[in-house]
């Protein structure tokens, strides 16, 4: 599946890893590692997993383009971990769709049945580890979680009740989750910390507490940890969303309109003039549209930044069938369906940095931003 | 309309048919409105028709195509399309995006929209009180 195409799109990608997010914009962010140099160290883990030679060469190339993709989401100081365990979880989809066509040959001779149990059971698995989890929180912290997330109370009741202000509820019932998060994975994986570091380390990674990720050091110790390494990458996926960013899962029509919505309502908080409001909106449009025309089944997410300057950032993914020339794709009046193909290279006229990666039968992923003039 | 209420409304003026989009409307609402405007159009016979694009959040490549084809389908069946209110930032993006309208005539409000199409209608009464005229 990989072809030479996927060595251009990588060289395409390129310009995100120099662009303002990791070119030292943070100060107080390590060095950002070149993605480039991640290779040797990706081979080395791919290679000793995968016997295979050419796949394990198109598992390392898999794991580089994620990486590229997902890089101006993520910290500088866990871009390697990252890479790590993205490596980590590409091999472990290889073998489980070779398992899923295992299994799906049951399917061929009449056997559906088959699946059924299975999903019961991991049910049951979940339930089990949410209430593992539940019995790791002091019985204040689980009173509290499970009034908020379970009766519905609000915050400012608790509050009340708890003698304290909404605030200090929601900040507590912030690092509550958080560590249910990690409880519950750990639970999930019936897996004990090997070391006193880890759970810290889990819960600073699974709070997307920046600060108290670098006083614990985090990055590291998930590069020596094998079980850290492992239970991150739900983890930081799972980051909560703050009130900066915001992610649109992408389907139908009428999620092309929420998701140029919520990009004008999000770009309103940094004065953006009227006119750029809507030549963001209208961006979001076309690549939120281009989702559901060609993929089905997408996401774009949302965010403000602030390096080097005030600006959104648009980063739309699919799992859709790729995009085999990008050159043609972003040519103007290439035309796809019913000669609608303004989509791409419109929504680049309209942004100030436009960047696509696409790959065969795994998917597109397109990382735009508007930097805000100074006004 | 099958739209349900509140999104788009069709009333007719004499030969002219005033097409208003009230919010912003996904693909498929866009297409379903081109259908049930043709639809109209045949109907009633209209030589006229305006699309009152004011309340459209954006036109981006798929809104700006589906006013063109309906505006060229409506040719066909003899009406002429003018197309009203388009907002200077949108109007501003679709240059940017390297879209135009086509042949398909625009106006800046309702008022000139009429006078274009020959400035003899009466526009519609707001408030149910009596017809405004253009001279
Ligand atoms: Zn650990």
């Amino acid at each position: 599946m990989f072809t030479a195409n996927t060595a251009r799109v990588i060289g395409r990608s390129v310009p995100v890893m120099e662009g303002a997010e990791l070119d030292g914009a943070r100060p107080d962010s390590d060095a950002a590692p070149d993605v480039a140099s991640l290779l040797p160290m990706l081979r080395r883990i791919v290679f000793s997993r995968v016997g295979n030679e050419a796949a394990a060469e198109d598992l390392v190339q898999e794991t580089l383009v994620k990486v590229l993709a997902a890089a101006n989401r993520i910290e500088p100081g866990m871009l390697e971990p990252y890479a790590i365990t993205t490596a980590r979880h590409v091999i472990a989809s290889m073998w489980r769709s070779q398992d899923t066509q295992r299994r799906n040959q049951h399917r061929v001779v009449g056997m559906d049945h088959v699946d059924a149990p299975d999903e019961r059971l991991l049910k049951e698995e979940e339930r089990a580890a949410v209430s593992a989890a539940l019995e790791h929180l002091s019985e204040r912290e689980q009173q509290t979680l499970l009034a908020h997330e379970v009766s519905g109370q609000d915050m400012r009741s608790l509050a009340t009740e708890l003698n304290t202000t909404a605030g200090a509820v929601a900040a507590q019932l912030n690092r509550t989750r958080a560590r249910m998060r990690v409880e519950y994975l750990l639970a999930l994986h019936d897996a004990e910390p090997p070391t006193d570091r880890c759970r810290p380390v889990l819960y600073a990674i699974s709070g997307g507490d920046r600060r108290r990720q670098r006083e614990v050091d985090a990055a590291r110790h998930v590069l020596e940890c094998e079980l850290c390494a492992k239970l991150s990458e739900p983890l930081l996926e799972r980051r909560p969303e703050g009130e900066n960013e915001i992610t649109i899962r992408i389907q139908h029509d009428a999620d092309v309109v929420r998701a140029r919505k919520s990009a004008r309502e999000l770009a309103t908080r940094l004065d953006f003039s009227r006119t750029d409001l809507t030549l963001i909106a209208t961006a979001v449009s076309e690549i939120a549209r281009n989702i559901v025309r060609f993929a089905a089944k997408g996401q774009v997410y949302i965010e403000l930044v602030d390096q080097p300057r005030p600006g959104i950032r648009i980063v739309a993914r699919d799992s859709g069938p790729g995009i085999p020339d990008i050159d043609q794709a972003l040519a103007d009046g290439y035309s796809t369906y019913n000669g609608l193909g303004l989509g791409l290279p419109g929504a680049r006229r309209l942004m100030d940095e436009f960047t696509l990666t696409s790959e065969i039968n795994v998917g597109t992923t397109v990382t735009m931003t508007k930097w805000r003039t100074e006004g | 309309m099958d739209e349900g209420p509140g999104l788009v409304s069709i009333l007719r003026q004499g030969d002219n048919l005033i097409a208003s989009i009230h919010t912003a409307l996904d693909d498929s609402e866009m297409v379903r409105f081109q259908r049930n405007l043709i639809e109209q159009i045949g109907r009633d016979r209209a030589r006229g028709v305006i699309i009152d694009v004011a309340a459209l959040d954006v036109l981006d490549s798929f809104g700006a195509r589906t006013l063109r084809t309906l505006a060229e389908m409506a040719r066909l069946r003899g009406a002429e399309t003018v197309i009203v209110g388009i907002q200077p930032d949108v109007a501003f993006s679709m240059v940017a995006l390297g879209l135009g309208t086509g042949t398909v005539h625009t106006a800046l409000d309702l008022e000139e929209g009429l006078a274009y199409l020959g400035g003899t209608h009466s526009l519609p009464a707001p408030d149910g009180t009596e017809p405004h005229f253009r001279p």
